[in-house]
């Protein structure tokens, strides 16, 4: 066998057995201090959209659509549209505010001064895996808001349900 | 002795294992709901992930830096780069809006520019890499077999 190709075998050799004891310790290494350590995570973990939507308490802070539609047409709740600016101007619920999450600090103050008190804050973006309306709430709730809740996959199911929808500021 | 060019290589990307990994393992929930966000992994499989790829960083950035198990941890650090690269043209082309988590958990905008900004970023470490697992491979042809 040539020189060339025998020292090759042992390169690749190396990739394979080094490749594996690298997986294999920082697997070890993770899952170990993962259960040592008091904000490990939970193994396989729940990811399903009512779960996902609990506050760091437990609570769960979920609404469904038909009690989110009465408590907005009763004037007890307002919708914060937590997607960019330009989806909301595409459509949106009617009479939600515009409160985009990843511009949480430009939108806070503008939204905030315009809600009357004691209001229900009903939160929601698009699809089921959208966190966008999850971390607005969180955040929300945090900063001391005591009534938020989150309308999971929000925009889709009211659009599934043809209910009718807002254009423009 | 490795050639400078081996050594820039590696201390340049051994950093970056080592900065990309360091926030992940303090903050793994962040971390976790990053992986999510990515939407490219079955949910069972998405806490293992935010668990485990964080320490496979900070190991390979190590060997990296220190010149120890090259052969494996330029490879592995070359499959990362492809696989971190792969999903973000994936999730660009598919029109998904994730919160890069490459170096942060801290949320950000990307918006237009700042995406393109990400992909031209992991093109140039993956391509870092790809020289560097060149470069490495031919240590090892050069290599006289007795050695």
């Amino acid at each position: 066998m040539p020189a060339d190709k025998a020292s090759l075998m042992i390169f690749g050799r190396k990739i394979a057995w080094q490749s594996a004891l690298f997986l294999l310790i920082s697997l070890a290494v993770a899952l170990l201090v993962n259960q040592i350590r008091a904000d490990g995570l939970e193994l396989p973990g729940n990811w399903s959209p009512e779960f996902r939507v609990t506050t760091p308490s437990g609570e769960d802070i979920t609404i469904s659509l038909e009690e989110a539609r009465s408590l907005g047409e009763s004037g007890e709740a307002v919708f914060l549209d937590a997607r960019p600016h330009s989806a909301y101007l595409e459509g949106h619920i009617p009479g939600a505010k515009s409160f985009p999450w990843l511009e949480f600090d430009q939108y806070f103050e503008r939204v905030m001064t315009e809600l009357p008190d004691d209001v229900t804050l009903i939160t929601y973006c698009d699809g089921e895996t959208c966190s966008l309306s999850k971390d607005l709430a969180l955040m929300l709730i945090d900063m001391g808001f005591p009534d938020v809740r989150v309308l999971v996959n929000g925009w889709g199911i009211w659009r599934q349900h043809q209910l009718p929808v807002e254009t423009g500021a | 002795m490795y050639p400078p060019l081996v050594i820039g290589l590696r201390i340049f990307l051994g950093i970056i294992f080592l900065y990309a990994s360091w926030d992940k393992i303090l903050n793994p929930g962040p971390f976790a709901e990053v992986v999510y966000n990515y939407q490219v992994l079955p949910d069972a499989l998405i806490n293992l992930t935010a668990i485990v790829l964080p320490w496979l960083e900070l190991f390979l950035g190590l060997c990296l830096i220190f010149g120890l198990w090259l052969p494996g941890a330029v490879f592995l650090s070359n499959a990362l780069l492809i696989v971190f690269f792969s999903t973000l043209l994936f999730n660009l082309a598919r029109g998904l809006n994730v919160q890069c988590g490459c170096f942060s958990t801290s949320p950000t905008t990307i918006e237009g520019s700042a995406i393109k900004w990400y992909i031209l970023r992991d093109f140039l470490f993956l391509a870092a890499a790809l020289i560097l697992f060149y470069q490495t491979y031919l240590r090892y042809r050069k290599k006289p077999l007795s050695t």
